[in-house]
């Protein structure tokens, strides 16, 4: 019967450029880091497999290009997500600053079901380095103003929190999902019903 | 005691029972799921109800284990007698072995990490029956590719008891367990328990003779196969076909169509379409997949094709699909693959794909079985079709695979049709077919009775039930309808459509192609309308009109439609088609290059072109022949002409250069404040804990430029901590302004040098006459600034000040004339400029508020702009060689230590002029004046220039080096002629291939411009992107309906999203570099020879390099997505131009046809 619910959790990693988005979901996903990333153009995705109260679920990551230019392109890729992560980096005050504006234009774009309750989890990343610029507090205080995101600090780089913020964002997700299918319930018996009924079909309408 | 007994059987019967049920439950699952996954839960679960009987009343004391209640330790004891045991024992250990992290010996944990369990598994079953290595070596990677997820946790649990039922050796071990109970068990034990324990081993059988798969099942449709195995899996799949990847089924059927009568071209690309399909499934087969679900698969099943001596082993598999059920057999030569030599067999394996079988089970009536009379000997099957032509006969290994077969065979036909006499459901079947005693059991134990008589051959019959029912005739047609298949038609329908759709009557030729099949059809209807009511016959014949009319109107929008989009992309190729190069040529050698290149002019561009487009260009020629591809060299120009050019690019290059650089510094300067702040408040932050005064003081004084973060705390309290900012950058400013007296001059040997690699200016001599001139600018400056020896922020746009606030401060009046002084006649020379330095009122007045008294303390130095400007360099040792020298003269000269004394004021100058002196050019001192919106506008294009150079191509032997700088300076040139458009993510990697190729500034900078000029329509602000998009579509559309219908049925039209990077970079982060350099080259020839959107063929070429593998796994939007990212850098280059080449010149012929 599990199968019957969805197992892919669609989050949408969002941020400045050079923020350290790949790093982060290549961290997570092939417990890897690189400095040789490039400039991530377009759009890319990994998967990974997780298990969030007991049951499996596949996660599915998308990177996106951090320029805001390239936000048009956010449709395509939005739709359908079940978590947002918003990256900023630590040494970059910018990067912080233009949380809001990512987080708005996601809502935009993404147009999920209930804004004001989308889960969103907001990453200070790059705490490795020294030049730290924005501190822990400003941020916590911004989240909390946002109905009270999860925030953590990580290290992509150093594999800091990785895990474990992403298995938050995996459980925000999912509680999302499992309200959406309260609502959904009732329709998935109607089509189960329908289905039945079709190898009957043929009989009925040979006139 | 009597209590305690009664205790015990109730105990047992609740363990026999929970064993019972779990048994229940995976043969349901077996039934209702067609296959069992080997981490079922209901296999775990029947694992753990088993382990409980078998510990129950155990001896431990007997096994020499005291504590746990390990069921594994009596494996092993009894492994020494029993040989089943052993075997198990074995496997068990060698897992072990393999990874000793899991210990088995407690049993009842649960482990995490399956693989060694799932590889040594498949393994051990493999070995026994030397599994066609395909099936074995596809299931593995699964294995591997799945051991990543965590989804089967509990496969370590109950172990042993887990790999005996694979095995299919528990019943035997647990038979032994039972008879030989009294040495291992209590006498109350169930297992010592003479009903229960036969029950046990009993209930056993049936599991136990299950197959289980470790195959991809619907569960795990999410953990995607990486790129390499879709390719791997298509490769296997396609060595049927031993063309190259260009022989596109759809394209064939394009190309016949236009030479070839419709007819035959039709048929003929169906043919090669079905064909192609059939390879394609038969690896498909192996898994479980969208299409069809895989009832039944068994290697090593023999069978005896025609012409051959010897049965043959291959692998059996039964699919069902929606409307049919299918069996295939596919010979074990063609299950491996690329094995080694196999271009030496490719004819070998022709001839194997002409044994292999595979038979639609609605053409057979019949079901021969034929079985000896020895127990558990196999079987064989010969199926026999409704003409009566028997099928090879399929030879089934021992151990009841023929039963198995058939009762697959059975379930599938449910629920239109069945076997005739039942398998199973009735009783007397079991006296007339006979089933081997262990088998009988083995597969339906209830229901099966034991009837001890000789087996005989049986035959059955295949009912369709449908075929029984009365309105039989109607049905039929129905039939005929639903089963035509669809891409037959849509074939049918193109191929006409291509050859002339404007063409009526030949719509009306295509008519009658249909009709034999038609009159087929009657025919065979007649037969059977015989004993029909005339009224159904007139039923059946107006729906037979509608259908066909219904057809005949689709297929008429669907020409008219495509005629209509290839209108529309008539506009996409050139029309007169340039011939094909011949087959010796190699593109643009150096000897040809030398022809065309006569006294060093270039005059047939038409034959240069049409040299690069179909062969590219020789490398060390790249240099020298892409300023002419790029359109940057005219045709017929001379060499003076081009040195001329070459040399007038360089001047314009070096004196935007130096403009940029000029803007640079002050923006490097503002940054190196802004930091400096943000530390100063994180540290005070930290230290006094007061952060919010510090906060404070940094919304006072960075103003606009700071960011809104800090705008929710607003009031200012603490003037301590301003004195605190200020001592500190008091001290930073000490420290730059020793630095910076050294270093001043280094920026203008930088400045030549990067910007003059190949044009040897006389650098030494230029560096004394330019020192001169800029020393006397400074003079005005330095009696302004012995004024005001503290003004530090010269920051030009305080010269738009000067007007409106002259009573001011004398601060702001003081640096405003010091900056009118740095070339007051030129500030209208450069229009652009000009422009921007026109003051704006809002802006003034916003300014204006921004500029308290006190400001001037917290602007931290400016030194350290040229400082950030010398580690940016490409310096080389001639030019620290120079510096000292150059910082010996400022050091002489009064006006510069006076400089150093106020803080770097002069500093800041110098870093604001000297570049354009070094460019000894009238232009260059086009006066520094920006307003500092474009300082703003700049700063933050600057900013991201630098993160993206860094990030880009690093791991190129290229850029491994400084030359990330000279990708800098060119792109930052490049950005500041075109701020309105910007910096853009993507620029980086259009520029670095050019420089990477011309090692020169300002030679990549005017290709860059050149190669924009096509490029930029595809970034955010154009509209390029979404018209290739569209294009995409129709050319897929034109080109390849399959494809076309994989893409609509997906309902996305955002597919197109994965050409986007693409498009955007011209393929270069798809290709490696060379494969790019190559790429580009044809890119830019085609627009003059073939087509003008080049990039689309490419793209579609890529597509269409993957097609089947995209069609094959039916694809979506993220799939695509995540294949070709994985894809990227690994195409082949070569043949995905040809590929490219030949749909321009198939589009081209289309065209031309019309």
């Amino acid at each position: 019967m599990s199968g019957r619910k969805k197992s892919l959790l669609k989050v949408i990693i969002l941020g400045d450029s050079s923020v350290g988005k790949t790093s982060l979901m290549n961290q997570y996903v092939n417990k890897r880091f690189s400095n040789q990333y490039k400039a991530t153009i377009g759009a890319d995705f990994c998967t990974k497999e997780v298990v969030v109260n007991d049951r499996v679920v596949t996660m599915q990551i998308w990177d996106t290009a951090g320029q805001e230019r390239f936000q048009s392109l956010g449709v395509a890729f939005y739709r359908g997500a079940d978590c947002c992560v918003l990256v900023y980096d630590v040494t970059a005050p910018n990067s912080f600053k233009n949380l809001d504006s990512w987080r708005d234009e996601f809502l935009i774009q993404a147009s999920p079901r209930d804004p004001e309750h989308f889960p969103f989890v907001v990453l200070g990343n790059k705490v490795d380095l020294d030049n730290r610029q924005v501190s822990t507090r400003r941020a916590q205080q911004w989240c909390q103003s946002k109905n009270d995101i999860p925030y953590y600090e990580t290290s992509a780089k150093e594999g800091i929190n990785v895990e474990m913020a992403f298995q938050v964002i995996a459980k925000n997700a999912l509680e999302l999902e499992a309200e959406a299918e309260v609502i959904n319930d009732f329709p998935d018996q109607i089509t189960l019903g329908s289905q039945n009924n079709r190898p009957g079909n043929p009989d009925n309408c040979q006139c | 005691m009597v209590q305690g007994n009664a205790d015990g059987s109730d105990y047992k019967e609740r363990l026999i029972a929970s064993v019972k049920k779990e048994v229940k439950q995976l043969m349901e699952e077996a039934v209702t799921k067609k296959y069992v996954h080997e981490e079922s839960s209901s296999v775990t679960s029947l694992c753990g109800a088993v382990e409980a009987c078998l510990s129950q009343g155990l001896r431990r004391r007997a096994l020499g284990l005291f504590k746990t209640s390990s069921t594994t330790a009596l494996l092993h004891k009894i492994a020494k007698s029993c040989p089943e045991a052993e075997h198990i024992s074995k496997l068990v250990q060698e897992i072990e072995a393999s990874d000793p992290s899991k210990r088995s010996s407690s049993s009842s944990d649960s482990f995490q990490r399956p693989p060694m369990l799932k590889k040594s598994s498949s393994n051990s079953m493999s070995t026994g029956t030397n599994a066609a290595a395909s099936t074995s070596s596809a299931s593995a990677s699964i294995s591997v590719s799945a051991s990543t997820s965590s989804m089967s946790l509990a496969s370590m649990k109950y172990l042993w008891i887990r790999l005996a039922l694979y095995e299919k050796r528990l019943t035997k071990i647990i038979e032994y367990l039972v008879s030989n109970a009294s040495s291992f068990y209590d006498r109350d034990s169930l297992v010592a328990d003479p009903d229960y324990g036969s029950i046990l081993s009993s209930l056993l059988v049936g599991p136990c003779a299950l197959e289980f798969t470790r195959a991809k099942t619907a569960d795990h449709y999410w953990t995607d196969p990486h790129a390499d195995e879709l390719v791997q899996r298509h490769r296997i799949s396609s060595c049927r076909r031993s063309s190259s990847t260009c022989s596109r089924p759809a394209i064939i059927n394009f190309k016949r169509s236009l030479n070839t009568s419709s007819d035959e071209a039709g048929t003929g690309s169906f043919k090669s379409i079905a064909s192609a399909s059939v390879a394609k499934d038969y690896v498909e087969s192996l898994h479980q997949n969208a299409k069809a679900t895989l009832l039944y698969g068994k290697n090593n099943v023999l069978v005896l094709p025609k012409d051959v001596a010897e049965p043959m082993p291959g692998y059996l598999s039964l699919h069902q699909h929606i409307q049919t059920l299918t069996i295939k057999w596919t010979p074990n030569q063609l299950m491996n693959g690329y094995t080694e030599a196999e271009e030496a067999e490719d004819i070998d394996k022709d001839a194997f794909w002409a044994y292999a079988l595979n038979i639609n089970v609605d053409e057979i009536v019949y079901v021969h079985c034929h079985q000896s009379r020895g127990e558990d000997s196999g079987g064989t099957v010969i199926l026999v079709g409704q003409d009566g032509v028997q099928r090879p006969p399929i030879h089934f290994p021992e151990g009841g695979h023929m039963q198995q077969f058939l009762s697959c065979l059975e379930t599938g036909l449910l629920p239109h049709g069945q076997l005739d006499p039942p398998l199973w459901s009735q009783r007397g079947i079991g006296k007339m077919f006979l089933w081997p005693r262990s088998m009988r059991r083995r597969i339906l134990p209830s229901v099966m009775e034991s009837v001890d008589e000789t087996p005989i051959d049986y035959v059955f019959r295949i009912v369709s039930k449908s075929r029984h029912e009365e309105f039989a005739a109607t049905h039929s047609i129905l039939d005929f309808v639903r089963s035509t298949p669809r891409r037959a038609q849509l074939s049918s329908c193109s191929t006409t459509g291509s050859s002339d759709c404007s063409n009526k009557s030949l719509s009306i030729d295509q008519f009658p192609l249909e009709s034999p099949l038609l009159l087929q059809q009657q025919q065979q209807q007649q037969q059977l309308l015989q004993a029909q009511s005339t009224s159904i016959e007139m039923v059946c014949s107006t729906m037979r009109r509608q259908i066909i009319s219904r057809a005949f109107y689709g297929w008429l929008a669907y020409c008219r439609h495509l005629s209509t989009v290839r209108t529309h992309l008539s506009g996409l190729v050139h029309g007169r088609i340039t011939p094909e190069m011949k087959a010796d040529e190699e593109g643009l050698t150096k000897e040809r290059w030398q022809l065309l290149n006569v006294n060093g002019v270039l005059d047939n561009a038409t034959e240069f072109y049409r040299l690069v487009y179909f062969g590219g260009v020789q490398p060390e020629l790249r240099q020298e022949v892409w300023p002419y591809l790029l359109g940057h060299y005219a045709f017929g120009s001379t060499t003076e002409d081009r040195k001329k050019q070459d040399e007038t690019c360089k001047h314009y290059y070096e004196t935007t250069m130096s403009e940029w650089l000029a803007v640079d510094a002050i923006v490097q300067q503002r940054e190196k404040e802004k930091t400096a702040r943000a530390v100063a408040k994180l540290s005070s932050g930290s230290n006094s804990g007061n952060e919010r005064t510090v906060r404070a003081a940094d919304l006072e004084a960075g103003g606009e430029l700071e960011n809104e973060v800090f705008e929710d705390i607003s009031d200012i309290s603490d003037p301590g901590d301003l004195e605190f900012d200020e001592q500190q950058q008091q001290q930073q400013q000490a420290e730059c302004a020793v630095s910076g007296n050294h270093l001043t001059v280094k920026p203008i040997p930088r400045a030549m040098k990067t910007s003059t690699d190949s044009g040897h200016v006389d650098e030494g001599e230029s560096f004394n006459e330019l020192d001169e001139p800029d020393e006397e600018d400074n003079k005005p400056k330095q009696q302004q600034d012995e004024k005001n020896p503290e003004s530090e922020n010269q920051v030009p746009e305080y010269r738009k000040l000067e007007e409106q606030i002259n009573q001011e401060p004398s601060c702001s009046a003081s640096t405003a004339s010091s900056y009118e002084t740095v070339g007051p006649g030129d500030v209208h020379q450069r229009p652009t400029s000009d422009t921007r330095s026109v003051l704006s009122p809002e802006y003034l007045s916003a300014d204006d508020l921004q500029l308290p008294d006190d400001e001037e303390a917290v602007r931290p130095p400016p030194p350290a702009a040229a400082a950030v400007i010398i580690t940016k360099a490409s310096v080389d040792i001639t030019n620290w060689e120079r510096s000292p020298k150059a910082a010996e003269g400022d050091q002489m000269s009064p006006l510069e230590e006076q400089a150093g004394e106020s803080g770097g004021a002069g500093v800041n100058m110098d870093a604001l002029q000297q570049p354009k002196s070094a460019c000894a050019s009238p232009a260059s001192s086009n006066g520094g004046v920006y307003s500092s919106e474009l300082l703003e506008q700049f700063g933050l294009n600057l900013h991201r220039i630098e993160k993206d150079v860094q990030r880009c191509d690093r791991n190129y032997w290229y850029f491994a080096n400084e030359n990330l700088d000279k990708l800098r300076n060119v792109i930052s040139t490049y950005v500041w002629e075109h701020l309105d458009v910007g910096y853009m993510q993507g620029m980086c990697d259009l520029v670095a291939p050019l420089l990477v190729i011309f090692d020169d500034e300002s030679l990549s900078y005017s290709c860059f411009c050149k190669l924009m000029e096509r490029m930029i329509e595809n970034f955010p602000s154009g509209g390029a992107m979404d018209m290739h998009f569209a294009n995409m579509r129709s050319l897929i559309q034109i080109l390849d309906s399959e494809m076309y219908d994989l893409m609509d049925s997906n309902g996305d039209y955002t597919h197109f999203y994965f050409c986007y990077r693409w498009f955007l970079l011209d393929f270069k982060r798809e290709l490696v570099y060379d494969d790019v350099f190559a790429t580009w080259e044809v890119i830019w020839a085609a627009k003059h020879i073939a087509s003008g959107h080049f990039v689309l063929f490419l793209a579609l070429a890529l597509l269409e390099t993957y097609r089947d593998i995209i069609l094959s796994n039916s694809m979506d939007f993220t799939d695509v997505i995540k294949f070709f990212n994985e894809m990227a850098e690994r195409h082949n280059a070569q043949s995905v131009l040809q590929l490219a080449r030949s749909l321009v010149l198939q589009l081209q012929m289309i065209i031309e046809n019309k």
